[in-house]
């Protein structure tokens, strides 16, 4: 669950970029012929409601209903009693109590008039939890609810300047909390704590850490469950949500003299930011290690983060403008890991991004 | 979790398999629903969905991303993880070459669709069911588990109290005990808390609102050690109580009282349930323990919130060795939404209470932070 601040600003984030998100996603169902959109949400696949109404369940799940002439519905699990919480915290128009989801869906696509058997889109209709699917496309016929997973990747990016601002706010949260652990930190129990108190402290909604505690050994970034010593060398990444804006920063830490490797490596990944901001991913030069990796990640679809690009492939086309994390990780040739993990606004066919600075 | 456990777990898995005709078992999770998964392989997924594959004498792991596969090969050292960016069809196919009568999938609420609408989608009730056996009918190691769970929560709830100042936001309350949890090498916490007099009706997360002298602070707190969770609910005021607000209170003493009471083998969460309510009936708020204010009246406590939840019409029946917070939880029109709640062990005579923070209504210090 969300352990922090969940809120929503309307200085940060206007009620009229959500709206103006919703009409884009509108426009797009018009195009493609749907008569609604539902976008399912649960803390495991929150992205897509949250960017269209600011909603994050804390708990439970919950659909968002799309129709073309007006205000999002929000079909919510959740108990009643929380429903003031939602209304506190979201851009919606009615929050209708669903403890079945699809049934609740099926109800309100008739009572709103929705013909029976038109096509409907459903964001992630793949990942959609079989409870869900299951009495929907029964109830709809299967052949009418299509995969509208595409519709909203083809929109969601590039970023606003609203969305840039919520992640630098997320991203100089991270920077202050790795800055503010102590020098002789012993473990990752102590590591995490530090940060954690300093993040939440200042309004992170979560903070999911991952430690490589001794790079000189291994470079596997690990989830923090139970306590690790930490090397001369660690590695760590946090991945940092503010008011439902996720960024992901990281990085390799010494806890003593500096490994002769790093100063490469960290020109590289200089280099390689600046290029993705200038240019985007094409023609990245090799990193100077006996093995690497690097990973482009972006919001496209129900999760924070989806996987775009590797160094060996891409799986979702990024546009220019593209909030986006870049991650690299390495073997170096005198021995040991490093790792280095930093979000960026893409850069590419003559707009210019930029790598975020907290 | 020890190598022992995890071998329990894996033996019970296999027999259960075995019984029910199953070769092939294929369990998904996320970070929302990873209890299943924990079960079966001890995996906890970060990011995206995961799918374990487990036979009689093998298993693997299938994640989205190569971050995923790495850090849990690293976490489990001799379980096969791989990474495919199409997860899902990649996991449709292989259903669809598996025999669909031989093989399970689950858990039936949670699966995606896209695996859901295979062959084998049409026994996911029949394996959920097999899994939720063996999650909710614990092994004794499960239930020691589960203990070792609520020291955490009974420590945690003196940090919560303790940092419970006027002045202070309630972020900034949780924020404290989420750094303290850490140190303790606790990944995870379910937690919703409240503060206020009569308007509050519920709980809900953190907010930004400041702690007040004469507030009712509640909290529902739920730390996870190695995979077991424990709950305790709490509520305490910043000052001293008022006389209306001690009375109330007295009746949530005594539905717990009658509700842990009810907890012993052969009984049923529903006869739970009964005792507590038929207290807040007695007392003529038998209105505020039904739908329209809150109706649960616990629910069972392991990997996640293990099987059906504490309610009137519940037929589980109780069994040694299970484990359930008892939470008579609700609003009280006098004095306001008001929490208590223990986490109990069922044992061969009755039941074991493992909270051990005092039940009664407890002040804290109504001054500023």
């Amino acid at each position: 669950m969300r352990r922090g601040l969940m809120s929503w600003s309307r200085e940060e984030l206007p009620a009229s970029v959500l709206d103006e998100r919703v009409a884009r996603l509108r426009a797009g169902m018009e195009r493609d012929g749907l008569a609604a959109v539902l976008v399912y949400t649960s803390f495991a696949e929150p992205a897509a409601v949250h960017w269209l109404s600011n909603f994050t369940p804390y708990w439970s799940e919950a659909m968002l209903l799309v129709l073309p002439a007006e205000a999002p519905i929000l079909l919510a699990s959740l108990t009643p009693r929380v429903h003031g919480w939602i209304r506190e915290v979201s851009h919606l128009g009615e929050v209708v109590s669903a403890p079945r989801l699809a049934q609740g869906a099926l109800e309100m696509l008739a009572g709103k008039g929705v013909r029976s058997g038109s096509r409907i889109g459903v964001v992630g209709l793949d990942s959609l939890p079989a409870a869900v699917a299951g009495p929907l496309m029964k109830g709809w016929g299967t052949a009418s609810v299509v995969d509208a997973g595409p519709l909203f990747t083809a929109l969601r990016q590039p970023c606003g300047k609203e969305e840039l601002a919520l992640a630098n706010r997320a991203l100089a949260i991270g920077l202050a909390a790795v800055a503010g652990v102590p020098g002789d930190v012993r473990n990752t129990s102590e590591l995490a704590a530090a940060i954690e108190a300093s993040a939440r402290a200042a309004g992170a909604e979560e903070v999911l850490h991952r430690v490589a505690p001794d790079l000189s050994r291994a470079g596997a970034l690990r989830r923090l469950e139970g306590e690790f010593p930490l090397g001369p060398t660690y590695a760590l990444e946090l991945s940092v949500a503010y008011k439902g804006h996720w960024v992901r920063l990281g990085g390799s830490h010494a806890r003593g003299a500096r490994p002769a490797g790093w100063d490469a490596v960290e020109a590289w990944v200089g280099e390689s930011l600046s290029r993705l901001a200038e240019t985007g991913a094409d023609g990245l030069a090799a990193m100077p290690a006996r093995q690497s990796r690097w990973s482009l990640e972006s919001c496209v679809g129900v999760q924070p983060l989806t996987l775009a690009r590797t160094h060996e492939q891409e799986f979702v086309h990024l546009p220019p403008g593209s909030l986006a994390v870049f991650s690299a990780h390495a073997a170096l040739d005198g021995g040991g890991h490093w790792y280095h993990s930093a979000p960026l606004v893409l850069g590419g066919g003559g707009l210019r991004g930029q790598v975020l600075g907290g | 979790m020890s190598t022992k456990l995890g071998q329990e777990r894996g033996a019970r898995l296999r027999a259960a398999m075995e019984q029910a005709g199953l070769d092939l078992m294929v369990v998904t999770g996320n970070a929302w629903r990873s209890d299943y998964l924990r079960y079966v392989l001890d995996v906890t997924p970060m990011e995206g969905q995961a799918v374990a594959f487990v036979t009689a004498n093998d298993a693997w792991l299938m994640v989205e991303t190569p971050a995923e596969a790495e850090r849990i090969a690293a976490e489990q050292p001799g379980l096969n993880v791989a990474w495919h960016a199409d997860l899902l069809a990649r996991v449709r196919k292989a259903l669809d070459a598996a025999r669909p009568e031989r093989t399970g999938l689950a858990p039936a609420h949670s699966t995606p669709a896209l695996l859901a609408c295979s062959a084998a989608g049409a026994g996911m009730r029949a394996s959920t069911a097999l899994l939720d056996d063996l999650m909710v009918r614990k092994t004794a190691a499960e239930a020691d588990r589960v203990e070792e769970a609520v020291r955490l929560a009974d420590e945690g709830y003196e940090i919560f109290r303790a940092a419970a100042r006027v002045g202070r936001k309630e972020f900034e309350l949780v924020g404290e005990l989420e750094a303290w949890l850490r140190t303790q090498g606790c990944p995870e916490n379910f937690m919703i808390m409240g503060s206020g007099g009569k308007e509050v009706r519920t709980m809900r997360p953190p907010g930004e609102r400041r702690l007040a002298a004469g507030d009712l602070v509640t909290t529902e707190l739920t730390p996870c050690l190695d995979g077991y969770y424990a709950q305790i609910c709490r509520t305490l005021v910043l000052g001293d109580p008022t006389r209306e607000q001690l009375d109330a209170y007295q009746v949530y003493l005594d539905a717990l009282e009658a509700g842990i009471a009810a907890v012993k083998p052969g009984n049923t969460h529903g006869d739970v349930a009964r005792a507590q309510n038929d207290v807040f009936r007695r007392h003529g708020l038998g209105e505020y323990v039904t739908s329209k204010y809150t109706r649960v009246r616990g629910h069972g406590m392991g990997l996640y919130v293990d099987g059906p939840h504490v309610l009137e019409d519940v037929d589980l029946v109780l069994e040694p060795d299970m484990t359930l917070v008892v939470h008579p939880n609700t609003y009280h029109p006098v004095a306001g939404y008001i929490v208590l709640g223990d986490t109990v062990r069922v044992t061969a005579g009755g039941c074991k209470v493992l909270t051990r923070t005092p039940r009664e209504l407890r002040s804290a210090p109504a001054v500023s932070a």
